[in-house]
């Protein structure tokens, strides 16, 4: 009441403001829920069948049919898409046409994979996109070579894509989806000297090639696209990747995440003068700060070394630093621990030769191990020390 | 008599392998250093003296202390009255110092020469200096211009190995293998860093002239020499770095001005010694790296990560953004024709980017209706208004097709955009005339050039539909060559 007004209004209108805005959220999620749950309930089993077994039964009466069609085109696109879903779930890798808008492209129908992949968490990542076109290349010109085929070849050139850079699309583009058949070389020197139309992206393959004939006839090899193959290999490194990025993660989690700024940071048994280890997670987009909650393994830092995954850094609070490789088979391949006093070779054989997902198990294993009949005083010691970092 | 020889030894000056220290001391009454300092903001100073006095770092960066001065005797203690800045006693006292200097209000001027003439007044150090430039470098992404550079495998057989060949950067291993590369030729002083707001490690070289060890005389001018100075960015996990160039008219015209010494000592070929030894310093046996030009050349560096960088944007572009945002479909999860949810809600960035999507759409309307009613007939305006109302729509849609997400939901500003059109001029070319056919060289400049060209088609000075490809930066470069409406690859001759 001994406020002035004008700062009451202020408060007033703040606190109103608010409101509304949480209400436009809790609206906004609301709308999403009922749109997910009637396209969900469109696309149902139950739904879908009686409207498949409706049609075809009355198909002599054509109003009935009509009036399903026209009473539910929802309902058809939504059959439409949950098969399409279906087929995106249960193959990984889809295709589907894309047509290029830009008037000046050559080959204006390009072909599109899709690769959907699925996380740990059962969510699907963004789906990755590659974009094929279809060259067609006359053999026939004679120009190059003597051999003579006489007839158009349709070769597949990587247009765009969207694989992360862990994956080498380009080397693998060299391998599987080769450009240099025939007399292409022979007649890529002509067309330059023409000046007419020269191919959008002259590999450094084919300049290689010019420059070391000799090597252009083991690749020439009669080599053939392979586009089947081509995608199994995008695919497998992905999904490789991706189980290794998972892979880090349940071990990261497992430890205990802490996040730099959030409540009972102090609480896990780092005071505030102990301040120094904390990290970025590359596996985690921005800039957030993190570190590994305190654990009986001693373990101070876990993660990746780059976004690939492959290489794993491991610090331990006796200043033991530690790393290993992740094989594409998901085995700890390499490990090297190295302390104040050279290797420790004992942790390496630890870490070595298992799955990734069980290392933790392994170290808490060969913890006991060790210590059982060292030091047998040392372990309840230790239990009250993390009873009092806990409370 | 021993003094004598120490002398002596001073004044040989023998090559080194060794780098620059990071404690040599540049006189803190170099005018440079107050322009140096200058750039950064009074915060920004105080955060990067604030880390100077960590416990960690202060053996590094020695505060100038009173325990120092009563060694040598009372004749200095005299002399300190006259200072405007007292030495304090403890590292905590100066922090103590600093401390009220971030309570008060007040000029970045103060912070400057309390560094300066107080608390570092026998020098800063080369490393301290290396971090100012890096903190302003923070605070300014775009003060520099990058160019991107590929990192290529040299002679790998494609059959072996599969793998993506993306070089680990180990620092320590990197920087002193750098050395061994460049130190026959010149010592330099680097810095490695992390960049705090971009996902980036960015080494900063400072290149001196000469393999020698440096005089005394000599350091003052030319340890703070910025054109010596040069920045390497490593992304994460991608086969890219960025460096930075110099403004190379200046030191181009430099060089021509000493053209009698032996070994080009100029900025510019020092810079190319560098470049040049940072893909050898990356190899390793059997794996060796080359550089190879990207034709990107760009100030921000988020368009060069979004790009060249490590992430799915690399090679789709323009109208293939949506793939790139995955802006086109859901999840194979997601129960909804993917025809009825919009792009925004795709890269479920949907409440921000739809309010200023509106807001936008709000700011072109009005535009377009003040320009009419200003200038220009009424009647035709008004048609070619109510035409523009009926042609929106197909717009919208041409725009969205051609230019995809970028521009609304992702962008890559480019500040520059070399074009060189190849295109014989309309009309009978025979062979003759195809000697002297011009080539017509168009730049764009500005702070988003896509961005630009994006807006232009929104009010309908371009033609979207009929655009060619690269005006929507589908490309990726920032200079490239045209022929019919399609890249051409740059030609060797």
């Amino acid at each position: 009441m001994s406020t002035p007004p004008s700062v009451n209004l202020d408060e007033e209108a703040e606190s109103l403001d608010s409101e509304i805005s949480a209400i436009r959220a809790e609206l906004r999620t609301l709308q999403h829920r009922r749109r997910v749950l009637a396209s969900s309930l469109l696309s149902s089993r139950p739904l879908q069948r009686l409207a498949k077994s409706q049609s075809p039964s009355q198909t002599s009466t054509t109003t009935t049919t009509k009036s399903w069609t026209d009473l539910s085109p929802l309902l058809h696109s939504s059959s439409l898409h949950s098969n399409l879903n279906h087929h995106r779930i249960a193959f990984s890798t889809t295709a589907f046409p894309f047509t290029d808008p830009s008037p000046t492209a050559e080959a204006k129908n390009l072909l599109g994979l899709r690769i959907d992949i699925c996380a740990r968490d059962g969510t699907y990542t963004k789906p990755y996109y590659i974009l094929l076109r279809k060259v067609r290349r006359d053999t026939a010109d004679g120009k190059g070579k003597g051999k003579v085929k006489g007839e158009q070849q349709r070769l597949l050139y990587v247009h765009r894509h969207t694989i992360p850079a862990v994956v080498d699309v380009s080397a693998l583009e060299r391998v599987y989806l080769p450009r240099l058949t025939g007399a292409t070389t022979g007649k890529n020197t002509a067309q330059n000297g023409d000046g007419g139309e020269i191919e959008q992206d002259v590999d450094e393959e084919e300049e290689e090639a010019q420059l070391k004939p000799w090597k252009r006839k083991v690749l020439n090899g009669s080599r053939k696209q392979d586009l089947k193959a081509f995608v199994r290999e995008v695919r497998r490194q992905l999904v490789v990747w991706h189980l290794r990025c998972d892979a880090v993660r349940y071990l990261r989690e497992r430890l205990g995440v802490v996040r730099r700024g959030e409540q009972g940071a102090g609480g896990l048994g780092y005071g505030d003068e102990e301040d120094g280890v904390w990290e970025r997670d590359v596996l985690v987009e921005g800039n957030q700060e993190t570190r590994i909650a305190r654990n009986e393994l001693g373990i101070v830092s876990l993660g990746a070394t780059a976004l690939e995954a492959v290489y794993v850094r491991v610090e331990w609070e006796d200043g033991r630093v530690g790393r290993f490789k992740i094989s594409n088979a998901g085995l700890v391949e390499r490990a090297v621990v190295m302390g104040d006093s050279g290797r420790d070779k004992l942790m390496e054989g630890v870490m070595t030769g298992g799955r990734v997902e069980t290392l933790l198990d392994r170290l808490m294993n060969s913890r006991k191990y060790a210590s059982e009949p060292k030091h047998p005083a040392a372990s309840p010691s230790e239990v009250a020390s993390r009873t009092v970092s806990e409370v | 008599m021993s003094v004598v020889i120490m002398a002596r030894f001073k004044s040989i000056r023998a090559p080194t392998t060794a780098s620059l220290p990071n404690n040599l001391h540049i006189p803190s009454s170099n005018p440079s250093l107050i322009k140096t300092f200058g750039k950064l903001t009074r915060q920004a100073l105080l955060d990067l003296v604030f880390q100077w006095l960590e416990d960690s770092n202060v053996r590094q960066f020695p505060p100038y202390l009173q325990v120092d001065e009563d060694a040598e005797g009372d004749e200095d203690g005299n002399e300190e009255g006259l200072l405007p800045y007292p030495a304090e006693r403890t590292i905590n006292g100066v922090r103590n110092a600093y401390q009220e200097l971030q309570f008060r209000k007040g000029g970045k001027r103060e912070v400057i020469d309390r560094i300066l003439e107080g608390d570092w007044r026998h020098g800063i150090t080369l490393r301290q200096l290396a971090m100012v430039d890096l903190r302003y470098m923070d605070d300014h992404p775009a003060g520099l211009r990058w160019t991107a550079l590929e990192l290529s495998r040299i002679n790998s057989s494609p059959s072996n190995d599969l793998s993506a060949c993306i070089p680990r950067v180990h620092a320590s291993t990197f920087l002193s293998s750098l050395q061994q590369q460049i130190s026959p030729l010149v010592k330099a002083h680097y810095h490695l860093a992390r960049s705090t707001s971009l996902p980036l490690t960015v080494l900063r070289v400072f290149v001196a002239t000469s393999p020698y060890q440096l005089a005394p005389r000599q350091a003052v001018e030319s340890l703070t020499d910025s054109a010596r100075i040069i920045y390497v960015a490593f992304p994460d996990s991608c086969p890219f770095i960025y460096t930075s160039i110099a403004s190379s008219p200046t030191a181009s015209k430099a060089s021509r001005d000493t053209p009698n010494s032996p070994i080009a000592t100029d900025a510019r070929s020092l810079q190319r010694l560098v470049r040049d030894a940072i893909p050898k310093a990356l190899s390793l046996p059997h794996h060796r790296y080359t550089l190879k030009p990207t034709s990107l050349t760009a100030k921000s560096l988020e368009a060069l990560l979004a790009l060249r960088g490590p992430g799915r944007s690399n090679r789709a572009n323009g109208a293939f953004s949506i793939f790139a945002d995955a802006a086109l479909e859901g999840s194979p999860l997601d129960p909804r024709p993917s025809n009825t949810v919009s792009p925004d809600e795709h890269v479920r960035q949907s409440m921000s980017i739809l309010s200023k999507k509106s807001r936008d759409k709000e700011n072109t309307a009005t535009d377009e209706r003040g320009s009419s009613t200003k200038n220009g007939p009424p009647l035709k305006r008004s048609s070619t208004d109510t035409k523009a109302g009926g042609i929106s729509k197909r717009r919208t849609l041409a725009l969205q097709s051609r230019f995809g997400t970028s521009g609304t939901l992702s962008s890559a500003p480019l500040d520059r955009l070399d074009v060189r059109l190849l295109d014989a001029l309309p009309g009978g070319a025979t062979a003759t005339e195809q000697v002297q056919q011009p080539t017509i060289s168009l730049t764009f400049t500005g702070t988003d050039v896509i961005g630009g060209v994006h807006k232009l088609a929104e009010l309908g000075i371009i033609d979207a539909e009929k655009m060619p490809s690269w005006m929507t930066g589908e490309e990726g470069v920032s200079a490239l060559m045209v022929r019919k409406g399609k890249r051409v690859p740059r030609a060797d001759g």
